[in-house]
């Protein structure tokens, strides 16, 4: 019963960090635009008459001082509104909308390559490290390293040249929506995602890698296979489980470098997602909508992070222990 | 003493700094070197291949000497990887040293900070800070060259500095429960000496470590900002010559293999001597 | 038990070292404070050696460290040469420094890694400019030696090549180099193997003798400050249960506490005859202790009394001071 109740307050306590966290991002994030050496004003304010400027004023917000324009933005954010495009005509569309088309084709890159990556990396490692130390063990080791540190951008673009207009295996370019072929879409998707994923594949593979090695040494082990157990058994199900923990950790950090990557990739193919949308904000200039381009990158982020914690707290075996189940 | 210590490197780790040392080296005496104007286009010669006469490794579509850009880039891209690291570096790892030392706080406001930027993912960061702060007043008139590499340097150190001040700030956190620093008060030592003296020492190896790690972060960082269109836009740098070719690199496919491999290669060696360090620091502590 | 008193003070012996109602707090996270030291006293004469003995937790690390000022306290007092040592600012603390030095538990993290030994026994030399570089030098040698070190093969090792006894030796030179008038040793052989630690408490006497120094020494080990001591405190949970010399506390614990203590020490022969007095259940939590004698939850002669009112130390042959409302 005891433990029950501390882990509320406890997760009480995470949660008022999070949000600390994420409101501390948003603020600054709303104080940069402040920093402007163009000043939102001259950008924005385009009528000509002087109650027109002053409309335009009160519309966006300008007139008001750092805290209270933020305080306003957050009231909106966390109620969906993001803005709107900023046109000197007026009307333009809601950063919303910009979101609600964009962020779906982000989320799909990102999650495939995670999805992929993991997939191909945990029986990778764990071959590999059953097999470490044979001879080709030292070749494999360097390509790995080689691999996880090659930059995303780099495997895209050369994927792009070779395989998408050289070759022409797969599409260079362009993005199919899965309502529209299941085929086309995947296919499109293939060259993005294994640029971001093969750098990952390699640096899950050499984790899980390192964490099976040192697994296999120890007496659990000896007795799983004096037991009897086949050695596959013992490899999926008593090796994989501990090291799942690092597994998860390595993932949910490696979210922030995706993120990043998914920005370049989506311009290399040429995938209309999160990091167009943010690409044209900085060229349209358009800073509101920057502004909740980036908050919205910040928040998933911390909650996806946050969300891995918890998880990791539930599944790794040496905090069952202390929670008295 | 530097000769014996690279003797006993791995091969691997003994390309990885040759390679580096050659890059160094080509960013520091690149005006010097032999080779054609990177910023002269060569218009009878506009995407030869490889190996042709007067241009070793050819030329992109618009006659600009391939090589002559990579050293002309190097220097670019090594000073901006090197300003931000260092600069980012040292002011992270005093406030984290400090804040470590200091506790209480001042401690909880500047972990609180550095959890706030790294809550933004890099990239995304690096993007947002050169985005608002390399905005021109008039629309039609792009942002001058130098306030852009002066806009990317600082925007990189912002991004660097939460990196390695969590690192330091965990490091001095492992080090200040250590009895010799209690002892190092017991004798007579101020505040100040034992953190310069005792902590800053033991703590250095581990900032090394994740510091080339780092510098192969901005060199991409820096590629990947210039791809998109909003970091150096001349061509003067590594990601700069990539972006500028990656339109029509069909034609003259060499003039991008190039510089992404160099750049590919310099991140790689990049890594592997920070994962060397930190190999070498996790080996020293484990004496302990 | 819960000792409080100053029954055993002897102000009219001039001692060097006095400490009067010490009291060292812990705020622990959310909750009341934890009082590892709750109105402690004692003094020390030159040439004494204090043992100050007491199971895990009971506070005596913290008060080698407060009686040095290196942790904070919440009250009290540490009159050292005749100066309060918790009110002094902190220019004129640091400057005293050099007379009360310390050794601590774990030999090899009480020395800075990345330093050869000779600069680490050289440091308090430097800090306070003690004669000139080769001075200073030649000095580091004689104290390498003085502690049983080959001082030219050892010089310009790090800590790190050393075993435990040998990095205690080192600490020891160290320690002595500003040639210190009260040395507080906090469980100096706790971390070595039974072996070295003989030889480590043999030479903690020589350069007792031989610097004339005065010592506190802090441990949970009742059989290894026997030898050292000439006075021993027994505490208790941030009080003082018993004070006495040596062999009075051996022959003739006259408190519960004590005398559990002294029968677990292990006799060479298994054949002679002993009443071992075990001592039930766990010690309570620091931060909630039982109130009034603080031992009674595990006392064999609690009575009512002991809930109530905290004993006092009190005389009960010469030199020798009880706290407890029914001593043995």
């Amino acid at each position: 019963m005891k433990a029950k109740t501390t882990s509320i307050v406890d997760v009480l306590k995470r949660l008022a960090q999070l949000l600390l966290v994420v409101i501390g991002a948003t603020f600054l994030l709303s104080l940069l635009l402040r920093l402007l050496p163009v000043g939102l004003k001259e950008l924005y304010v385009t009528g000509l008459f002087e109650e027109d400027r002053q409309r335009q004023i009160k519309e966006l917000g300008l007139d008001r001082n750092a805290f209270s324009y933020y305080l306003h933005w957050l009231w909106d954010f966390v109620r969906g509104d993001f803005g709107r495009i900023v046109l000197p005509g007026g009307g333009g569309e809601s950063v919303a909308s910009h979101v609600g088309r964009a962020l779906p084709k982000t989320l799909q890159l990102v999650f495939y390559t995670q999805i992929f990556a993991l997939a191909v990396a945990i029986p990778l490692g764990i071959l590999s490290a059953y097999r470490a130390g044979r001879r080709t063990d030292r070749f494999v080791s360097y390509g790995l390293f080689t691999a996880a540190s090659v930059p995303n951008f780099v495997l895209g673009l050369l994927l792009a040249l070779i395989v998408g207009a050289k070759l022409e295996w797969l599409p260079p370019l362009g993005y199919v929506p899965i309502s529209e072929s299941f085929v086309d879409h995947i296919r499109g998707m293939v060259l993005p995602v294994l640029s971001l994923g093969i750098p990952l594949i390699a640096s899950y593979t050499r984790l899980l890698r390192t964490d099976v090695i040192a697994t296999l040494r120890e007496d659990f082990v000896t007795m799983a296979v004096a037991k009897g157990l086949s050695d596959r058994r013992i490899l999926f199900t008593h090796v994989l489980r501990p090291s799942s923990v690092t597994l998860l950790t390595a993932a949910a950090l490696n979210m922030g470098a995706l993120i990043g990557g998914s920005l370049v990739i989506e311009r290399v193919f040429s995938i209309p997602g999160l990091g167009t949308e943010i690409g044209f904000a900085i060229f349209g200039r358009q800073y509101f909508a920057l502004q909740a381009y980036v908050a919205l990158v910040a928040v998933g982020y911390v909650v996806f992070n946050s969300v891995i914690d918890v998880i990791v707290g539930i599944v790794d075996p040496r905090t069952r222990e202390r929670r008295g189940a | 003493m530097v000769l014996e210590r690279f003797r006993s490197l791995d091969l691997f780790t003994k390309l990885c700094s040759s390679w580096l040392t050659i890059m160094i080296l080509m960013a520091v005496l690149g005006p010097l070197l032999p080779l054609v104007n990177p910023r002269e286009a060569d218009v009878e010669s506009m995407g030869v291949g490889l190996f042709s006469s007067g241009h070793v490794f050819g030329t992109d579509t618009n006659g600009y000497d391939v090589l002559a850009n990579i050293v002309d880039g190097s220097r670019l891209s090594l000073l901006i990887a090197v300003v931000s690291v260092g600069l980012g570096g040292f002011l992270g790892a005093a406030l984290g040293i400090v804040s470590a030392f200091v506790r209480g706080k001042f401690d909880y406001v500047v972990s609180l900070s550095f959890n706030i930027m790294l809550s933004i993912p890099n990239l995304v960061l690096g993007l947002a800070l050169v985005a608002v702060l390399a905005t021109s007043p008039d629309p039609t008139q792009a942002v001058s060259s130098n306030r852009r590499v002066v806009v990317v340097m600082l925007s990189l150190t912002i991004v660097i500095i939460p990196i390695l001040g969590r690192i330091a700030r965990g490091a001095t956190l492992t080090w200040i429960n250590r009895e010799f620093i209690t002892a190092a008060r017991s004798m007579g030592l101020k505040n100040h000496q034992i953190v310069l003296k005792h902590v800053v020492p033991n703590v250095l190896p581990s900032i090394y470590a994740i510091g080339f790690l780092a510098i192969g972060v901005v060199i991409v960082a820096e590629g990947a900002l210039s791809l998109l269109g909003v970091g150096i836009t001349d061509g003067v740098s590594w990601g700069a010559a990539i972006a500028r070719v990656s339109g029509d690199f069909t034609y003259a496919p060499h003039s991008m293999y190039m510089p992404v491999a160099v750049l590919a290669l310099t991140v790689i060696a990049c890594n592997q001597i920070g994962d060397y360090l930190r190999a070498q620091l996790d080996e020293r502590e484990g004496k302990i | 038990m819960a000792g409080s008193g100053k029954a055993h003070l002897r102000p009219s012996s001039d001692p060097i070292l006095s400490v009067e109602d010490l009291v060292v707090e812990f705020k622990a996270a959310g909750r009341e404070s934890i009082k590892a030291v709750s109105g402690i006293s004692f003094d020390l004469i030159r040439g004494e050696t204090l043992a100050v003995v007491g199971e895990s937790g009971c506070g005596k690390s913290t008060l080698g460290k407060a009686i040095l000022r290196l942790i904070p306290s919440s009250g009290g007092s540490v009159s050292f040469e005749g100066r309060d040592l918790l009110a002094l600012p902190d220019d004129e603390l640091r400057q005293m420094r050099p007379a009360m030095q310390m050794i601590f538990q774990d030999p090899v993290s009480s020395l800075d890694p990345r330093f050869s030994v000779a600069r680490l026994v050289e440091e308090p030399l430097a800090i306070w400019a003690r004669g000139t570089v080769e001075e200073r030098s030649k000095r580091v040698d004689e104290l390498l030696e003085a502690v049983g070190l080959d001082a030219h093969l050892v010089r310009d090792r790090k800590p790190y090549e050393f075993s435990g006894g040998q990095c205690q030796r080192i600490s020891i030179a160290r320690s002595l180099a500003l040639e210190p008038m009260l040395l507080v040793c906090d469980e100096p052989v706790s971390a070595l193997d039974v072996s070295v630690q003989a030889q480590i408490l043999n030479l903690l006497q020589d350069m007792k003798e031989r610097y004339g120094l005065t010592m506190v020494f802090i441990s949970h080990d009742l059989a290894v400050v026997k030898a050292v001591s000439t006075r021993i405190m027994v505490m208790y949970l941030g009080k003082v249960c018993e004070v006495a010399g040596p062999d009075t506390i051996y022959a003739q614990p006259r408190h519960h506490y004590t005398h559990a203590l002294v029968s677990s020490i292990p006799l060479p022969d298994p054949n002679a005859p002993r009443v071992r007095t075990a001592i039930e259940g766990e010690p309570p939590s620091p931060a909630n202790p039982p109130s009034g004698c603080r031992f009674r939850t595990r006392c064999p002669a609690a009575t009512d009394e002991c809930a109530v009112e905290e004993p006092q130390l009190t005389e009960v042959a010469p030199g020798h001071f009880v706290a407890c409302h029914h001593p043995r």
